[in-house]
Protein backbone atom coordinates (compact mmCIF):
# COMPACT_ATOMS: atom_id res chain seq x y z
CA UNK A 1 0.00 0.00 0.00
CA UNK A 2 1.24 3.41 -0.89
CA UNK A 3 1.57 5.36 2.34
CA UNK A 4 0.38 8.88 2.95
CA UNK A 5 4.00 9.97 3.43
CA UNK A 6 4.88 8.73 -0.02
CA UNK A 7 1.98 10.71 -1.45
CA UNK A 8 3.16 13.77 0.45
CA UNK A 9 6.74 13.55 -0.87
CA UNK A 10 5.62 12.48 -4.34
CA UNK A 11 6.26 9.24 -6.19
CA UNK A 12 6.45 8.03 -9.76
CA UNK A 13 5.32 4.91 -11.56
CA UNK A 14 8.18 3.70 -13.74
CA UNK A 15 8.38 1.09 -16.45
CA UNK A 16 11.61 -0.90 -16.59
CA UNK A 17 12.21 -2.74 -19.82
CA UNK A 18 15.08 -5.05 -20.71
CA UNK A 19 16.89 -8.24 -19.66
CA UNK A 20 17.98 -9.02 -16.09
CA UNK A 21 15.45 -6.90 -14.27
CA UNK A 22 15.89 -8.87 -11.01
CA UNK A 23 19.58 -7.88 -10.99
CA UNK A 24 18.62 -4.23 -11.30
CA UNK A 25 16.15 -4.56 -8.44
CA UNK A 26 18.90 -6.02 -6.23
CA UNK A 27 21.25 -3.16 -7.16
CA UNK A 28 18.53 -0.67 -6.27
CA UNK A 29 18.01 -2.42 -2.93
CA UNK A 30 21.74 -2.08 -2.22
CA UNK A 31 21.35 1.68 -2.63
CA UNK A 32 18.43 1.58 -0.14
CA UNK A 33 15.90 2.40 -2.83
CA UNK A 34 12.54 1.01 -1.72
CA UNK A 35 10.17 -0.14 -4.46
CA UNK A 36 6.43 -0.44 -4.00
CA UNK A 37 3.80 -2.40 -5.88
CA UNK A 38 6.18 -4.09 -8.26
CA UNK A 39 4.25 -5.66 -11.14
CA UNK A 40 5.51 -7.95 -13.87
CA UNK A 41 3.15 -7.85 -16.86
CA UNK A 42 5.65 -9.53 -19.22
CA UNK A 43 9.07 -11.20 -18.93
CA UNK A 44 11.02 -8.09 -19.95
CA UNK A 45 8.81 -5.45 -18.36
CA UNK A 46 8.36 -4.42 -14.74
CA UNK A 47 6.26 -1.63 -13.31
CA UNK A 48 7.22 -0.17 -9.95
CA UNK A 49 6.52 2.83 -7.76
CA UNK A 50 9.31 4.73 -6.09
CA UNK A 51 9.92 8.07 -4.46
CA UNK A 52 10.91 10.99 -6.68
CA UNK A 53 14.25 11.44 -4.93
CA UNK A 54 15.02 7.71 -5.39
CA UNK A 55 14.26 7.98 -9.10
CA UNK A 56 17.14 10.47 -9.48
CA UNK A 57 19.50 7.91 -7.90
CA UNK A 58 18.30 5.24 -10.31
CA UNK A 59 19.86 6.82 -13.42
CA UNK A 60 23.54 5.86 -12.71
CA UNK A 61 22.55 2.19 -12.34
CA UNK A 62 21.28 2.11 -15.90
CA UNK A 63 24.34 3.55 -17.62
CA UNK A 64 26.03 0.21 -18.28
CA UNK A 65 22.89 -1.90 -18.72
CA UNK A 66 20.47 -2.59 -21.55
CA UNK A 67 17.50 -1.67 -19.40
CA UNK A 68 15.46 1.38 -20.32
CA UNK A 69 13.34 3.28 -17.85
CA UNK A 70 10.41 5.57 -18.47
CA UNK A 71 8.00 7.41 -16.19
CA UNK A 72 4.41 6.34 -16.72
CA UNK A 73 2.74 8.50 -14.12
CA UNK A 74 3.48 11.02 -11.42
CA UNK A 75 1.58 11.10 -8.17
CA UNK A 76 1.55 12.93 -4.89
CA UNK A 77 1.44 16.38 -3.40
CA UNK A 78 4.37 18.01 -5.31
CA UNK A 79 2.73 17.18 -8.64
CA UNK A 80 -0.77 18.04 -7.44
CA UNK A 81 0.23 21.46 -6.16
CA UNK A 82 2.59 21.98 -9.10
CA UNK A 83 -0.44 22.09 -11.40
CA UNK A 84 -1.55 25.27 -9.70
CA UNK A 85 1.75 27.07 -10.20
CA UNK A 86 0.64 28.45 -13.55
CA UNK A 87 -3.07 28.54 -12.70
CA UNK A 88 -3.17 30.98 -9.85
CA UNK A 89 -6.80 31.93 -10.29
CA UNK A 90 -7.89 28.30 -10.36
CA UNK A 91 -6.16 27.76 -7.03
CA UNK A 92 -7.65 30.93 -5.62
CA UNK A 93 -11.10 29.93 -6.92
CA UNK A 94 -10.75 26.49 -5.35
CA UNK A 95 -9.71 27.92 -2.01
CA UNK A 96 -12.44 30.56 -2.09
CA UNK A 97 -15.13 28.01 -2.96
CA UNK A 98 -13.90 25.66 -0.22
CA UNK A 99 -13.95 28.52 2.27
CA UNK A 100 -17.41 29.57 1.06
CA UNK A 101 -18.75 26.03 1.31
CA UNK A 102 -17.27 25.64 4.75
CA UNK A 103 -18.83 28.96 5.81
CA UNK A 104 -22.25 28.21 4.29
CA UNK A 105 -22.37 24.79 5.94
CA UNK A 106 -22.65 26.61 9.28
CA UNK A 107 -26.22 27.60 8.44
CA UNK A 108 -29.53 25.79 8.25
CA UNK A 109 -30.81 25.91 4.67
CA UNK A 110 -33.49 23.23 4.64
CA UNK A 111 -36.25 22.68 7.19
CA UNK A 112 -38.24 19.45 6.90
CA UNK A 113 -41.28 18.46 8.93
CA UNK A 114 -42.54 14.91 9.19
CA UNK A 115 -45.60 13.69 11.08
CA UNK A 116 -48.21 15.89 12.76
CA UNK A 117 -50.59 15.75 9.78
CA UNK A 118 -53.50 17.28 11.68
CA UNK A 119 -51.51 20.38 12.64
CA UNK A 120 -52.12 23.25 10.19
CA UNK A 121 -48.95 24.02 8.26
CA UNK A 122 -49.39 27.78 8.62
CA UNK A 123 -49.72 27.53 12.40
CA UNK A 124 -46.60 25.38 12.59
CA UNK A 125 -44.68 27.77 10.35
CA UNK A 126 -45.73 30.69 12.53
CA UNK A 127 -44.59 29.03 15.76
CA UNK A 128 -41.30 27.98 14.20
CA UNK A 129 -40.71 31.46 12.74
CA UNK A 130 -41.39 33.05 16.15
CA UNK A 131 -38.55 30.93 17.52
CA UNK A 132 -36.25 32.43 14.89
CA UNK A 133 -36.05 29.26 12.86
CA UNK A 134 -35.91 30.02 9.14
CA UNK A 135 -33.82 29.12 6.14
CA UNK A 136 -30.40 30.75 6.49
CA UNK A 137 -30.25 30.82 10.29
CA UNK A 138 -26.90 29.95 11.90
CA UNK A 139 -26.66 26.42 13.33
CA UNK A 140 -25.19 27.74 16.56
CA UNK A 141 -28.33 29.85 17.21
CA UNK A 142 -30.73 26.91 16.92
CA UNK A 143 -31.74 25.38 20.26
CA UNK A 144 -33.41 22.04 19.48
CA UNK A 145 -34.57 21.35 23.06
CA UNK A 146 -36.23 24.78 23.32
CA UNK A 147 -38.04 24.32 19.99
CA UNK A 148 -39.25 20.86 21.05
CA UNK A 149 -40.60 22.27 24.32
CA UNK A 150 -42.42 25.14 22.61
CA UNK A 151 -43.95 22.84 19.99
CA UNK A 152 -45.28 20.46 22.65
CA UNK A 153 -46.73 23.40 24.57
CA UNK A 154 -48.30 25.10 21.54
CA UNK A 155 -49.86 21.96 20.09
CA UNK A 156 -51.47 19.85 22.82
CA UNK A 157 -52.29 17.07 20.34
CA UNK A 158 -48.57 16.30 20.09
CA UNK A 159 -47.22 13.43 22.10
CA UNK A 160 -43.60 13.85 21.04
CA UNK A 161 -41.46 16.31 19.10
CA UNK A 162 -37.86 15.97 18.05
CA UNK A 163 -35.62 18.50 16.33
CA UNK A 164 -32.56 17.04 14.60
CA UNK A 165 -29.82 18.90 12.76
CA UNK A 166 -28.12 17.00 9.96
CA UNK A 167 -25.57 19.21 8.26
CA UNK A 168 -27.45 22.11 6.74
CA UNK A 169 -30.80 20.33 7.13
CA UNK A 170 -33.07 20.55 10.13
CA UNK A 171 -35.68 17.87 10.68
CA UNK A 172 -38.72 18.32 12.88
CA UNK A 173 -40.29 14.97 13.70
CA UNK A 174 -43.75 15.15 15.25
CA UNK A 175 -45.90 12.39 16.68
CA UNK A 176 -49.51 12.97 17.64
CA UNK A 177 -51.47 11.35 20.42
CA UNK A 178 -54.07 8.75 19.56
CA UNK A 179 -57.53 10.15 20.19
CA UNK A 180 -59.35 8.18 22.90
CA UNK A 181 -62.16 6.04 21.53
CA UNK A 182 -65.64 5.47 22.86
CA UNK A 183 -65.69 8.43 25.20
CA UNK A 184 -69.08 9.12 26.74
CA UNK A 185 -70.41 12.38 25.36
CA UNK A 186 -73.90 12.47 26.87
CA UNK A 187 -77.29 11.06 25.86
CA UNK A 188 -77.81 10.46 22.17
CA UNK A 189 -79.10 8.12 19.44
CA UNK A 190 -77.70 6.11 16.58
CA UNK A 191 -78.86 7.37 13.17
CA UNK A 192 -78.41 5.91 9.70
CA UNK A 193 -75.35 7.39 8.02
CA UNK A 194 -76.70 6.33 4.60
CA UNK A 195 -79.53 4.51 2.83
CA UNK A 196 -79.61 0.72 3.07
CA UNK A 197 -81.39 -2.51 3.98
CA UNK A 198 -80.77 -3.64 7.56
CA UNK A 199 -79.22 -7.09 7.89
CA UNK A 200 -78.17 -7.14 11.54
CA UNK A 201 -79.09 -5.21 14.69
CA UNK A 202 -77.05 -5.56 17.85
CA UNK A 203 -77.84 -3.20 20.73
CA UNK A 204 -75.48 -2.67 23.66
CA UNK A 205 -77.36 0.24 25.19
CA UNK A 206 -80.71 1.73 24.18
CA UNK A 207 -83.73 0.49 22.24
CA UNK A 208 -83.65 -0.80 18.65
CA UNK A 209 -85.97 1.16 16.36
CA UNK A 210 -85.41 -0.94 13.23
CA UNK A 211 -85.55 -4.62 12.43
CA UNK A 212 -83.68 -6.88 10.06
CA UNK A 213 -84.75 -6.38 6.38
CA UNK A 214 -86.09 -2.87 7.11
CA UNK A 215 -85.20 -0.27 4.50
CA UNK A 216 -83.75 2.85 6.05
CA UNK A 217 -82.97 6.28 4.65
CA UNK A 218 -80.07 8.47 5.63
CA UNK A 219 -80.83 10.16 8.97
CA UNK A 220 -83.43 7.60 10.16
CA UNK A 221 -83.32 6.66 13.84
CA UNK A 222 -81.77 3.22 14.31
CA UNK A 223 -81.18 2.86 18.05
CA UNK A 224 -82.68 5.20 20.60
CA UNK A 225 -80.72 6.14 23.71
CA UNK A 226 -83.82 5.66 25.87
CA UNK A 227 -84.33 2.37 27.63
CA UNK A 228 -85.92 0.89 30.75
CA UNK A 229 -83.67 -0.38 33.53
CA UNK A 230 -84.15 -3.47 35.71
CA UNK A 231 -86.58 -1.55 37.97
CA UNK A 232 -88.70 -0.47 35.01
CA UNK A 233 -87.57 3.14 35.16
CA UNK A 234 -87.06 5.04 31.95
CA UNK A 235 -83.43 6.01 31.41
CA UNK A 236 -81.80 8.23 28.83
CA UNK A 237 -78.20 7.48 27.80
CA UNK A 238 -75.85 7.25 24.89
CA UNK A 239 -77.10 4.63 22.44
CA UNK A 240 -74.50 1.99 21.65
CA UNK A 241 -74.71 -0.84 19.18
CA UNK A 242 -74.03 -2.11 15.70
CA UNK A 243 -76.52 -1.82 12.86
CA UNK A 244 -75.27 -3.52 9.74
CA UNK A 245 -76.96 -2.92 6.42
CA UNK A 246 -76.58 -3.59 2.73
CA UNK A 247 -75.51 -0.28 1.24
CA UNK A 248 -75.08 0.74 -2.39
CA UNK A 249 -72.42 3.01 -3.72
CA UNK A 250 -71.94 4.37 -7.19
CA UNK A 251 -68.70 5.45 -8.80
CA UNK A 252 -68.32 7.03 -12.24
CA UNK A 253 -65.20 7.25 -14.36
CA UNK A 254 -64.71 8.76 -17.80
CA UNK A 255 -61.92 8.34 -20.34
CA UNK A 256 -61.29 9.85 -23.76
CA UNK A 257 -61.06 7.72 -26.91
CA UNK A 258 -58.34 9.96 -28.33
CA UNK A 259 -55.30 11.57 -26.80
CA UNK A 260 -52.46 13.87 -27.75
CA UNK A 261 -49.14 12.08 -27.63
CA UNK A 262 -45.76 13.78 -27.68
CA UNK A 263 -43.40 12.71 -30.49
CA UNK A 264 -39.75 13.63 -29.98
CA UNK A 265 -38.31 15.64 -32.89
CA UNK A 266 -34.72 14.84 -31.90
CA UNK A 267 -33.83 18.41 -31.02
CA UNK A 268 -32.89 19.20 -27.45
CA UNK A 269 -31.68 22.11 -25.43
CA UNK A 270 -29.85 22.18 -22.09
CA UNK A 271 -30.05 24.57 -19.24
CA UNK A 272 -28.14 24.53 -15.95
CA UNK A 273 -29.36 25.81 -12.65
CA UNK A 274 -27.03 26.65 -9.77
CA UNK A 275 -28.86 26.70 -6.45
CA UNK A 276 -27.19 28.34 -3.47
CA UNK A 277 -29.55 28.03 -0.51
CA UNK A 278 -32.81 29.54 -1.71
CA UNK A 279 -31.21 31.48 -4.57
CA UNK A 280 -31.46 29.94 -8.04
CA UNK A 281 -29.14 31.11 -10.79
CA UNK A 282 -30.10 29.83 -14.27
CA UNK A 283 -27.27 29.36 -16.76
CA UNK A 284 -28.67 29.40 -20.28
CA UNK A 285 -32.19 29.84 -21.58
CA UNK A 286 -35.16 27.68 -20.75
CA UNK A 287 -37.54 26.34 -23.41
CA UNK A 288 -41.36 26.64 -23.64
CA UNK A 289 -43.09 23.81 -21.79
CA UNK A 290 -45.76 23.53 -24.51
CA UNK A 291 -43.27 22.26 -27.08
CA UNK A 292 -40.60 20.73 -24.85
CA UNK A 293 -40.48 18.01 -22.22
CA UNK A 294 -37.91 18.71 -19.51
CA UNK A 295 -35.94 16.07 -17.61
CA UNK A 296 -33.75 16.94 -14.67
CA UNK A 297 -30.55 15.62 -13.17
CA UNK A 298 -29.32 16.96 -9.91
CA UNK A 299 -26.02 17.00 -8.05
CA UNK A 300 -25.94 17.98 -4.40
CA UNK A 301 -22.58 18.92 -3.03
CA UNK A 302 -21.77 17.32 0.29
CA UNK A 303 -18.73 17.30 2.52
CA UNK A 304 -18.79 13.93 4.22
CA UNK A 305 -22.11 13.76 6.01
CA UNK A 306 -22.64 17.50 5.88
CA UNK A 307 -24.89 18.74 3.10
CA UNK A 308 -23.58 21.90 1.50
CA UNK A 309 -26.27 24.25 0.18
CA UNK A 310 -24.85 24.15 -3.31
CA UNK A 311 -26.77 22.23 -5.96
CA UNK A 312 -26.33 21.94 -9.70
CA UNK A 313 -29.32 20.94 -11.80
CA UNK A 314 -29.12 20.01 -15.45
CA UNK A 315 -32.43 20.45 -17.29
CA UNK A 316 -32.62 18.77 -20.65
CA UNK A 317 -35.48 20.17 -22.77
CA UNK A 318 -36.41 17.72 -25.54
CA UNK A 319 -38.51 19.22 -28.30
CA UNK A 320 -41.78 17.41 -29.06
CA UNK A 321 -44.65 17.65 -31.50
CA UNK A 322 -48.05 16.51 -30.31
CA UNK A 323 -50.03 14.07 -32.45
CA UNK A 324 -53.61 12.97 -31.97
CA UNK A 325 -53.82 9.20 -31.55
CA UNK A 326 -56.83 7.05 -30.91
CA UNK A 327 -57.07 5.01 -27.73
CA UNK A 328 -58.37 1.42 -28.07
CA UNK A 329 -61.80 0.99 -26.51
CA UNK A 330 -60.53 -1.67 -24.06
CA UNK A 331 -57.84 0.67 -22.78
CA UNK A 332 -60.32 3.56 -22.41
CA UNK A 333 -62.69 1.25 -20.54
CA UNK A 334 -59.87 0.12 -18.26
CA UNK A 335 -58.94 3.74 -17.44
CA UNK A 336 -62.58 4.73 -16.86
CA UNK A 337 -63.11 1.67 -14.64
CA UNK A 338 -60.04 2.53 -12.64
CA UNK A 339 -61.31 6.11 -12.17
CA UNK A 340 -64.72 4.81 -11.14
CA UNK A 341 -63.11 2.60 -8.53
CA UNK A 342 -60.98 5.48 -7.30
CA UNK A 343 -64.20 7.42 -6.80
CA UNK A 344 -65.68 4.49 -4.84
CA UNK A 345 -62.56 4.21 -2.67
CA UNK A 346 -62.82 7.91 -1.91
CA UNK A 347 -66.38 7.29 -0.69
CA UNK A 348 -64.98 4.80 1.81
CA UNK A 349 -65.69 1.55 -0.01
CA UNK A 350 -63.25 -1.28 0.65
CA UNK A 351 -62.89 -3.91 -2.05
CA UNK A 352 -63.00 -6.75 0.50
CA UNK A 353 -66.45 -5.65 1.69
CA UNK A 354 -68.05 -5.73 -1.77
CA UNK A 355 -70.81 -8.37 -2.05
CA UNK A 356 -72.05 -7.50 -5.49
CA UNK A 357 -70.74 -5.35 -8.32
CA UNK A 358 -72.50 -4.03 -11.44
CA UNK A 359 -70.88 -2.17 -14.32
CA UNK A 360 -72.41 -0.11 -17.10
CA UNK A 361 -70.52 1.28 -20.08
CA UNK A 362 -71.88 4.29 -22.04
CA UNK A 363 -70.47 6.42 -24.81
CA UNK A 364 -70.33 10.12 -24.07
CA UNK A 365 -72.64 12.41 -26.06
CA UNK A 366 -69.80 13.79 -28.23
CA UNK A 367 -68.70 10.23 -29.10
CA UNK A 368 -65.13 11.02 -28.10
CA UNK A 369 -65.18 9.32 -24.72
CA UNK A 370 -66.48 6.51 -22.62
CA UNK A 371 -68.17 6.47 -19.22
CA UNK A 372 -68.09 3.52 -16.84
CA UNK A 373 -70.54 3.44 -13.95
CA UNK A 374 -69.80 0.95 -11.17
CA UNK A 375 -72.43 0.13 -8.59
CA UNK A 376 -71.38 -1.96 -5.62
CA UNK A 377 -73.23 -3.42 -2.71
CA UNK A 378 -71.37 -3.63 0.56
CA UNK A 379 -72.22 -4.74 4.04
CA UNK A 380 -71.31 -2.19 6.65
CA UNK A 381 -72.11 -0.55 9.97
CA UNK A 382 -74.31 2.43 9.15
CA UNK A 383 -74.87 3.61 12.72
CA UNK A 384 -73.81 7.19 13.43
CA UNK A 385 -74.01 8.53 16.96
CA UNK A 386 -75.44 12.00 17.51
CA UNK A 387 -76.29 13.67 20.79
CA UNK A 388 -79.77 15.13 21.34
CA UNK B 1 38.28 -19.84 9.12
CA UNK B 2 35.84 -21.25 6.53
CA UNK B 3 32.26 -19.90 6.19
CA UNK B 4 30.71 -23.16 7.46
CA UNK B 5 32.92 -23.14 10.55
CA UNK B 6 32.10 -19.48 11.12
CA UNK B 7 28.36 -20.17 10.97
CA UNK B 8 28.75 -23.10 13.36
CA UNK B 9 30.62 -20.95 15.83
CA UNK B 10 28.02 -18.18 15.60
CA UNK B 11 25.24 -20.71 16.18
CA UNK B 12 26.99 -21.99 19.32
CA UNK B 13 27.50 -18.44 20.64
CA UNK B 14 23.86 -17.60 19.99
CA UNK B 15 22.76 -20.78 21.75
CA UNK B 16 25.05 -20.20 24.74
CA UNK B 17 24.09 -16.53 25.18
CA UNK B 18 20.42 -17.21 24.35
CA UNK B 19 20.41 -14.62 21.58
CA UNK B 20 17.93 -14.66 18.65
CA UNK B 21 19.71 -16.67 15.97
CA UNK B 22 18.32 -14.61 13.06
CA UNK B 23 20.19 -11.55 14.38
CA UNK B 24 23.56 -13.17 14.91
CA UNK B 25 23.44 -15.62 12.05
CA UNK B 26 21.72 -13.26 9.58
CA UNK B 27 19.12 -15.92 8.99
CA UNK B 28 16.07 -15.21 6.87
CA UNK B 29 12.72 -14.96 8.64
CA UNK B 30 9.55 -15.83 6.80
CA UNK B 31 6.18 -14.56 8.04
CA UNK B 32 3.19 -16.14 6.37
CA UNK B 33 -0.16 -14.42 6.89
CA UNK B 34 -2.91 -16.84 5.92
CA UNK B 35 -2.57 -17.62 2.25
CA UNK B 36 -2.56 -13.99 1.14
CA UNK B 37 0.72 -12.43 2.23
CA UNK B 38 4.36 -13.39 2.90
CA UNK B 39 7.08 -11.20 4.46
CA UNK B 40 10.63 -12.33 3.95
CA UNK B 41 13.14 -10.52 6.16
CA UNK B 42 16.92 -10.78 5.70
CA UNK B 43 16.82 -11.91 2.10
CA UNK B 44 19.95 -11.73 0.01
CA UNK B 45 18.45 -10.68 -3.30
CA UNK B 46 15.75 -11.44 -5.81
CA UNK B 47 16.46 -14.25 -8.24
CA UNK B 48 13.23 -14.65 -10.19
CA UNK B 49 9.86 -12.98 -10.35
CA UNK B 50 6.80 -14.22 -12.21
CA UNK B 51 3.12 -14.13 -11.28
CA UNK B 52 3.32 -17.80 -10.20
CA UNK B 53 6.69 -17.97 -8.50
CA UNK B 54 9.00 -15.57 -6.67
CA UNK B 55 12.52 -16.77 -5.82
CA UNK B 56 14.83 -15.07 -3.33
CA UNK B 57 18.27 -15.92 -2.05
CA UNK B 58 19.06 -16.30 1.66
CA UNK B 59 21.86 -17.60 3.91
CA UNK B 60 19.96 -20.88 4.25
CA UNK B 61 19.45 -21.29 0.53
CA UNK B 62 16.75 -20.40 -1.98
CA UNK B 63 13.30 -19.38 -0.75
CA UNK B 64 10.58 -20.10 -3.31
CA UNK B 65 7.09 -18.68 -2.91
CA UNK B 66 4.61 -20.34 -5.26
CA UNK B 67 1.00 -19.45 -5.95
CA UNK B 68 -1.07 -17.35 -8.32
CA UNK B 69 -1.41 -13.61 -8.97
CA UNK B 70 1.73 -13.00 -6.95
CA UNK B 71 2.89 -9.42 -6.64
CA UNK B 72 5.72 -7.70 -4.80
CA UNK B 73 4.03 -5.15 -2.56
CA UNK B 74 7.34 -3.67 -1.41
CA UNK B 75 10.96 -4.46 -2.01
CA UNK B 76 13.94 -3.19 -0.02
CA UNK B 77 17.42 -4.44 0.87
CA UNK B 78 16.16 -6.21 3.98
CA UNK B 79 12.56 -7.14 3.29
CA UNK B 80 10.23 -8.37 0.56
CA UNK B 81 6.48 -8.28 1.00
CA UNK B 82 4.55 -10.53 -1.36
CA UNK B 83 0.80 -10.65 -1.83
CA UNK B 84 -1.42 -12.98 -3.86
CA UNK B 85 -2.83 -16.48 -3.49
CA UNK B 86 0.01 -18.38 -1.82
CA UNK B 87 0.10 -22.16 -2.19
CA UNK B 88 3.61 -23.15 -1.18
CA UNK B 89 6.71 -21.70 0.48
CA UNK B 90 9.85 -23.81 -0.06
CA UNK B 91 13.42 -23.65 1.21
CA UNK B 92 15.76 -25.38 -1.24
Amino acid sequence: MISLWMWWYGYVTVRLRGPGLERLLNKMAELDIVLHKVERPTVDVMLARLKVKDFRRLRPLLWDSQISVSILDKHGAPFFFGKFRHRTFLAIGLLVSLALMSYLSNFIWFIEVSGGESIPTEALKEVVADLGLRSGVARSVVQPRLIEGVLLKQFPTLAWAQVKMKGTRLEIVLTERDQPQGEYTGPGNLYAAQDGVVTEVFVLRGTAKVRVSDTVRQGDLLVSGEYYDAHGRKQSGAAQGVVKARVWYEGVGEAALTRWEPIYTGKSHRQYLVTIGSIKIPLGRSAPKETHIPSEREWQLSLGRAMVPLRLTEINYREVEYQKVSVPRQEAERIALQLAWESLLRQGVEREQVREERQRVDFLADGDGIRVTVQVEVLGDIGLFRTH
Amino acid sequence: MGPALKQNLKRKVAHTLDLPSEVLLDQATIHLMGDAEVHIVNHKGLVGYTRDCIKTRSIQGMIEVMGSNLEIVSFSSSEIRISGKIRQVMLT
